[in-house]
């Protein structure tokens, strides 16, 4: 699992990207809301959520309304798997800051 | 939908077909979600400049070939492993980087377009130069230097040094020798020039209390000083001119004041004497303001 966590490249944007998500494991966030938790710029967030899921710590899916309905295009949820969990937690604990409650 | 609006959903779009055609759609869709959840202009635009931005990215991460991908539980190698930080699209120091860059190149095309020039010519001169004519002070003629030369009492005598008288010896049974007197002495002394005793004139008996021409406004102004001023003034101690200032005393008031006096005190002059006797001559003094306390 070390070497897991060795491969996916850890920045401090990464690193509040995984906070936001920690803050409430089971919860699906798009875009916009870790946009709007984490402080993050659109050009940093979108590619670190992708190489997440490229990495398999985040799991996606469309969300389920008819866009034609709500007026609006789908938005993109993403949540952590649970080894992603778990990889998540381990650095945070790496860097002695433990997981947030 | 603004303009502005309009637009940003516009870049997100052209920014979605520039990634690899496998997430071109989906990211089109999500970014246009996500759009959909901001309000202001701004808040939009930056988003699609950030989609931009990230379209880069998300293209260089594709383009490294990934030797595996993560299935749950299994081994993960991501394809930007070699990089270690994120850069964000508008961070504290890029903004400061575009803002200096942007000073320099408003600065640059201002001087070299002529702008400047206008922003110049609008404001007022800072300072006013007055080109003042320059007039060389006349300088005054001196009094001849009074030498003290006593007369010359006795006279010196050049003598000419001749040869000596040829004498020739007679022959036996005359005289004697027969002397031929020498020239004589030339007296080459040119008589000396005459003694001159000058005296030099200035304010005599009667002439103006210089209080009198003190001028009131320099008075209350506590303004003093002393100025020259060159008279001509005949044999009877009148002027035989107008005066003038050849040196001033700095304030034009207390000049005019001095041209006042010398005016005022014509008749009362004491002329200039050569051996006793008065000449018509010019010559300086000086007047002198000042505030007793």
């Amino acid at each position: 699992m070390g070497r897991q966590i060795r491969d996916v490249r850890m920045s401090l944007q990464t690193l509040r990207v995984l906070e936001t998500f920690l803050e409430n494991p089971m919860t699906e966030l798009a875009g916009a809301d870790v946009h709007k938790r984490g402080e993050l710029a659109s050009g940093t967030l979108y590619p670190i959520l992708l190489r997440l899921e490229t990495a398999g710590w985040f799991v996606s899916r469309w969300e389920a309304v008819n866009p034609a309905h709500v007026g609006r295009p789908r938005r993109r949820l993403y949540r952590l798997t649970p080894s992603g969990l778990a990889r998540a937690s381990e650095v945070f604990a790496s860097f002695g800051r433990g997981v947030p409650a | 939908m603004t303009p502005q609006n309009d637009l940003a959903q516009r870049l997100i779009r052209r920014a979605a077909r520039n990634v690899p055609p496998a997430l071109a759609e989906r990211l089109d869709e999500e970014w246009s979600a996500d759009l959909a959840a901001r309000s202001g202009t701004f808040s939009r635009l930056r988003l699609a400049i950030g989609c931009w931005w990230a379209t880069g990215v998300i293209t260089r991460d594709v383009a490294v070939p990934q030797v595996a991908t993560s299935g749950a539980g299994g081994s993960v190698r991501t394809p930007l492993g070699g990089l270690h930080y994120d850069l964000p699209l508008l961070s504290r120091r890029t903004v400061t980087f575009l803002a200096i860059a942007g000073v320099h190149v408003l600065l640059i095309y201002g001087f070299t377009s002529g702008i400047a020039q206008h922003v110049v010519q609008s404001l007022p001169p800072l300072t006013h130069a007055v080109v003042l004519d320059e007039t060389r002070p006349q300088r005054p003629a001196l009094p001849a230097p009074t030498l003290d030369v006593k007369p010359l009492t006795g006279r010196i005598d050049p003598r000419i040094l001749l040869p000596p008288p040829s004498f020739e010896f007679p022959a036996a049974g005359t005289s004697g020798p027969e002397i031929k007197a020498g020239p004589e002495v030339i007296d080459t002394l040119p008589q000396p020039p005459p003694v001159l005793h000058r005296l030099a004139g200035g304010p005599g008996r009667g002439f103006p209390n210089t209080d009198d021409f003190y001028p009131a406004a320099s008075r209350r102004l506590a303004e003093t000083g002393a100025a020259t001023v060159q008279v001509c003034i005949d044999t009877q101690g009148r002027l035989a001119g107008d005066p003038v200032i050849t040196q001033s005393s700095g304030i034009v008031r207390l000049d005019e004041g001095a041209l006042k006096l010398a005016k005022a005190g014509s008749g009362h002059y004491r002329p200039t004497t050569e051996n006793g006797q008065p000449v018509s001559s010019c010559y300086p003094y000086r007047i002198r303001f000042r505030l007793d306390d």
